[in-house]
């Protein structure tokens, strides 16, 4: 039998929290030649709301965004919090 | 000129999403004529596009393009000398999230881009696709590279003669091109040479005063609602009340007050 591969989720939510709403969704399959790809859509249709909806379908956190409050409350950085999961499933070539 | 100067709202609107689209009825055949040169261009002139297709001037001298550019910069405004054309090829692939150069962003508003589109843009020609409100953020380009789509992104599908002005500083990439067609863009860029002693545009001090509408919120069209309420991708309220400080710190800016 093949052995699992990891799949990828990148979710940038609202807060670090994770049932507050997505802003951002990167999904990266383990298979060769895969791109994750800008899409020329706003409102892009993703399975999942929250962080916690990803949970409970079976993805694993495998790192939680900083959780330090920023020294200076008056800058912008990035968009969102970044949690990174994954899923170690058997897949099927092509 | 000044039934083509911009409103308070659209100046507002502006500083919240640092982006404004305009459709200038330009002459017959002028849009055509720019994308069969550009087509037929076999090399890249970098800033001297402007001399290989001069007719671009006649779309930056539209009374409807300098009406917007005076609202946002002043009257003395000056059109610099960079300026690019991006021809997104056929079957080309998207481009990643990213600033224009380095990560230094100017909180006051003082110089952004002209995006010129030539003809219609359709969303599989690989049109550029923009991140409202983003262009506050201290976020160097390298660290976007995490982020694919975003919810509230614009993918700018415009129709032939279209100009999109956005903020240097704002995100920004393009989707695949999967179309037979190339995709032409022109880029210029805009930058302000005085500091506003008044306000630039069709300014309607009673309008601009308005008090918070909690019930309307950012859809009550007035200069104060749409900087309090307006959150476009709908981020947290730590980075909104930030985002809400600078808003209004461009505001009095542009308003000739101190900043």
């Amino acid at each position: 039998m093949a052995a699992p591969r990891q799949r990828l989720l990148y979710l940038q939510a609202r807060t670090p929290s994770v049932m507050s709403n997505i802003i951002g969704l990167t999904l990266i399959e383990p298979v060769a030649g895969f791109a994750p790809e800008i899409r020329a859509e706003s409102a892009p249709d993703w399975p999942y709301e929250t962080v916690h909806d990803a949970v409970v379908d079976g993805w694993q956190i495998v790192q939680f965004p900083h959780l330090q409050a920023p020294f200076d409350d008056r800058e912008l950085d990035v968009i969102g919090y970044e949690f990174i999961l994954q899923k170690m499933e058997v897949i099927a070539d092509e | 000129m000044s039934e083509h100067l911009l409103s308070d709202a659209e100046v507002a609107r502006f500083l919240v999403t640092d982006y404004h689209i305009i459709e200038p009825e330009l002459p017959a055949g002028l849009n055509e004529s720019i994308a069969a040169q550009l087509d037929a261009l076999d090399y890249n002139p970098g800033d001297a596009i402007t001399e290989a297709v001069p007719e671009l001037w006649q779309v930056l001298d539209h009374p409807a393009v300098t009406g917007a550019l005076v609202s946002l910069l002043g009257p003395g405004y000056e059109v610099q000398s960079h300026r690019h054309w991006h021809c997104k090829q056929p079957n080309s692939p998207h481009m990643n999230w990213h600033q224009d150069g380095l990560n230094n962003r100017d909180v006051l508003l003082n110089r952004f881009l002209g995006l010129y589109y030539p003809t219609d843009v359709t969303p599989d020609m690989g049109p550029t696709i923009i991140v409202p409100g983003t262009q506050f953020r201290n976020a160097p380009t390298d660290r976007m590279a995490t982020y694919t789509n975003i919810r509230g992104q614009v993918p700018l599908v415009v129709k032939a003669g279209t100009v999109a002005f956005t903020h240097y500083d704002l995100w920004h990439g393009t989707a695949a091109n999967r179309s037979p067609h190339k995709r032409h863009m022109i880029k210029f860029l805009f930058r302000r040479t005085q500091d506003n002693t008044a306000p630039t545009w069709n300014h309607d001090p009673e309008a601009a005063n308005k008090p918070a509408d909690w019930n309307e919120r950012d859809q009550a069209e007035d200069v104060t609602n749409i900087l309090n309420f307006t959150n476009p991708l709908g981020v947290s309220q730590s980075d909104h009340y930030k985002e809400r400080a600078i808003r209004r710190q461009n505001w009095n800016y542009l308003m000739g007050l101190s900043a």
